[in-house]
């Protein structure tokens, strides 16, 4: 149970200055956002709704800590439904920004790119629809390249730029070409790779 | 209804519409329009003989569409007149009912619509309200999957003068429903559509699901709420009636409504916000509460009347708690959902409200007014002298004042509610208000700017607001400096610029202009009228050579007192801040302009005599 006297009062109006986060105090906590989120369909402990109460009540660690702030992939599917016209996945973007600057990491894997293949022809960073890759100058073996390169605290491993990498140069973990290929192959003959369970509800 | 038609002095008219109402309190003229209902009133009896040999079938209005009707119809059983109408859309003119109708010859097909006009002492609105049509929410499916109905169609499917004879059986297949589910706030509560709450939903929602328990005992009935809202008296204990019943209730609002193809049952998803779980649940049939607004053609009635309108699109009460009936226009009233949403009992207490305050009217041989009202020189009005300007009819909000060819403006005085935008507003001076004109609120500038004046603050107060406030600051102790000194109008409206520019001419050091808050102003659109003109003004002051914190525009309501200490505080700083000697300098610098502005001052009548005593007093002043 939290501990009343160790709640942040001020953590409220501190999502509140945050961009995206100004109608933080307008939810009256219909439930619409988590019927009609495809990530709460997924993993259970995604609940936006829950995420805005416990923000307005000022559980400060207790959000900026939790794994689940980065999970929202941004679809927008609640926006368009919710009676309070509130921008969900901006203020979980909102929560993340101040996760970030908290010294909190996304609890996933960013997409990899092998520097070493990769050619710099900006495709991946043209697809991404996070807008999480850059072209950059880098030191690669010692010397300058242009490659590609991931921010992890934009990245939500959707893999569309390993799909579109046409040198093969990007992958997403637990979703390389061989994994996925050893998946199907695991699916046909019946039983699943522990990576697969962990995915299960 | 019946008692009312055979009341002797209740003359109901049904099937006409109000085109236009001109004059005051107690003696309104209405222009009525009755459309034609090709049937003779006076010749119908009702017997209904004509309805079965009508060959055209189209759906039933009254049923919502469940049911079907002839062209020729009575709109319900309980109609009140029981007289036959055509429906002229419709009708083929096979002339079957005429046949039908024999002897009686109560059908007239040339009938026309008959204009007519009527005098009245007082009106009273009670329009009703209209039914939020749920399809423009996509993921609910109305309109889209035919086991989706609204609360106002399940009605009608357990009623036993409904369409299925009451029997409860769901569109698709003509089955009985096992599971029902009833979403509340479809269309209310949604910023999206209606910001507001519809009050009644809750409780008609509970009565639906009584009233299909008590018929269908094996029924299994779940209702998706935000929040059961039941505030009346003994409301609450029929909420808990329901819940002994074993009707479950859900907090959740369902966020997805699809149909199984097969079956054309409807799985609905929602988040059960006790549970903190998204959960999904098949049922045979789904109704949707949905939201009360305002009627189709309210803002058409509004407009021959002159009612204003609130945010979400009802008629406006003259004040929320002091005035719920009343409205602007005096010997016009406002009863139930015509007003904003509500149920059966406060409809009747509005209804009977208005009645009484209607009868106050009719029993009245004089009636009286505020001695306030605004006043025209005719010699002055340019449209008296043919000219174009009709400025005064813009800016009155009560629509009192009318332009008659050769006379000029001509304000009614009924209407008048004294709030002295006109007077403020029309550009020749050609109209005052009566204990409010501009020789008297001058003399009282001139008055209060004798002595001094360079470390004053002249501040113009509205009378229900701002006024207010100074009163509260005072009563409440909130201390502020003695510079001010204050004059009372009784709206911003009436503030003329000529006021502003006079204080400075006399030399004040500083001026506030104050009003109510743009919501909350007693006279609709008088704040609005005064924030433009000072804005205005303000600019102009600017470039004119007056420092831009020597004149400040406040909306201070009458519970802030504080705020209004506050504001006086600050400009006492700046005042002083600024110093004597600056401002008699600037003041000296823009007298020219002002003269030149406030010569016309001298050509308004009695201001004058005001200006010249003033020099006299100046004269005899000790230097």
């Amino acid at each position: 149970m939290p501990n009343l006297r160790q709640l942040d009062p001020n953590f409220s109006k501190e999502v509140l200055a945050e961009p995206g986060g100004e109608s933080l105090l307008l939810c009256y906590s219909c439930g619409t956002c988590v019927s009609a989120c495809p990530v709460q369909w997924m993993n259970e402990r995604y609940n936006p709704r829950r995420l805005i109460k416990m923000a307005v009540l000022g559980m400060r660690e207790e959000v900026l800590s939790n794994p689940v702030i980065w999970y929202c992939s941004a679809c927008d599917l609640c926006y368009r439904k919710c009676p309070q016209k509130i921008h969900i996945s901006d203020l979980m973007r909102a929560f993340c920004n101040l996760a970030q600057r908290g010294g909190h990491k996304p609890p996933r894997v960013a997409a990899r790119v092998n520097e070493r293949t990769c050619v710099a022809c900006g495709l991946c960073a043209e697809v991404c629809p996070y807008k999480a890759i850059e072209l950059v100058n880098k030191r690669v073996l010692g010397q300058g390249k242009v490659v590609a390169q991931v921010n992890e605290f934009l990245c939500m491993e959707c893999g569309i730029c390993a799909a579109s990498c046409r040198s093969g140069s990007i992958d997403v973990a637990d979703f390389a070409d061989q994994d996925l290929a050893d998946r199907i192959k695991g699916w046909v003959e019946g039983d699943l790779l522990p990576v697969e369970a962990q995915y299960e509800r | 209804m019946v008692d009312a038609a055979r009341h002797p002095k209740i003359d109901i008219r049904t099937y006409t519409e109000v085109e236009r109402v001109e004059g005051f309190v107690g003696n309104f003229k209405v222009k009525l329009v009755e459309k034609p209902r090709y049937v003779i009133g006076k010749l119908c009896t009702g017997c209904g003989l004509c309805a079965p040999v009508c060959p055209i079938e189209v759906p039933n209005e009254f049923e919502e569409g469940l049911g079907p009707r002839k062209a020729i119809y009575v709109p319900h059983s309980q109609a009140v007149p029981l007289d036959y109408v055509i429906d002229m859309d419709n009708c083929i003119k096979c002339y079957k009912c005429v046949d039908a109708c024999g002897k009686l010859q109560a059908i007239d097909f040339s009938q026309q619509p008959k204009e007519r006009w009527e005098e009245v002492g007082a009106i009273i609105v009670a329009t009703g309200f209209d039914v939020f049509d749920p399809s423009e929410i996509e993921e609910y499916g109305y309109g889209k999957y035919e086991n989706v109905l609204t609360a106002i169609e399940l009605e009608r499917l357990h009623n036993s003068t409904g369409p299925t004879v009451g029997q409860l059986v769901r569109p698709s297949d003509g089955k009985t429903p096992k599971n029902i589910a009833l979403v509340q706030c479809v269309g209310s509560r949604d910023a999206r559509y209606n910001l507001y709450c519809s009050g009644f939903c809750c409780m008609y929602t509970i009565k639906n699901a009584v009233l299909l328990k008590d018929l269908y005992p094996d029924i299994d009935i779940t209702i998706f709420y935000m929040d059961i809202r039941t505030p009346s008296k003994g409301y609450e204990e029929f909420y808990q009636r329901a819940r002994e019943r074993g009707i479950r209730f859900i907090q959740g609002r369902p966020s997805v409504i699809v149909e199984n193809p097969e079956s054309r049952n409807l799985y609905v998803r929602v988040e059960d916000i006790g549970l903190g779980r998204a959960i999904e649940r098949e049922y045979d049939m789904v109704v949707l509460s949905t939201a009360a607004i305002p009627r189709h053609d309210i803002e058409k009635l509004g407009e021959a009347i002159t009612l204003t309108r609130d945010a979400s699109g009802f008629y406006m009460e003259y004040h929320p708690k002091l005035k719920p009936i009343d409205t602007p226009m005096e010997g016009v009233f406002i009863a139930g959902a015509a007003q904003g949403p509500k149920d059966i009992p406060a409809s009747v207490s509005q209804g009977s409200g208005a009645a009484a305050r209607a009868a106050r009217i009719l029993t009245s041989d004089k009636w009286q007014i505020e001695p306030i009202v605004a006043y025209v020189w005719s010699d002055r009005c340019w449209e008296a002298q043919g000219k174009k300007c009709g400025i005064c009819v813009d800016k009155c909000p009560y629509a009192a004042i009318s332009i008659e060819p050769g006379k000029g403006a001509q304000v009614q005085p009924a209407i008048c509610h004294g709030c002295g935008a006109c007077v403020a507003e029309c550009p020749h001076n050609a109209i005052t208000q009566l204990h409010f004109t501009d020789a008297q609120v001058i003399a009282q500038i001139h008055a209060l700017m004798r002595h001094d004046p360079e470390s004053k603050i002249m501040a113009f107060m509205c009378h229900w607001c701002s006024y207010g406030g100074a009163d509260t600051a005072g009563t409440s102790h909130f201390e502020y400096p003695a510079s001010s000194r204050g004059i009372r109008v009784m709206c911003s409206a009436r503030m003329d610029t000529d006021f502003v520019l006079e204080a400075f001419r006399k030399g004040a050091g500083m001026v506030l202009v104050s009003g109510c808050h743009p919501q909350d102003c007693h006279y609709i659109t008088g704040q609005q009228h005064a924030a433009k003109r000072f804005e205005r003004l303000a600019r102009q002051l600017e470039r004119m050579g007056i420092s831009p914190e020597r004149f400040r525009v406040e909306w201070i309501s009458a519970a802030e007192g504080a705020k209004y200490a506050q504001v006086i505080r600050e400009m006492d700083e700046t005042l002083r801040a600024l110093g004597p000697e600056k401002i008699h300098e600037e003041n000296e610098k823009v007298r020219p302009e002002l003269e030149r502005r406030l010569k016309h001052l001298s050509q308004i009548p009695h201001v004058a005599e005001v200006l010249e005593s003033e020099e006299k007093h100046a004269e005899l002043a000790p230097a």
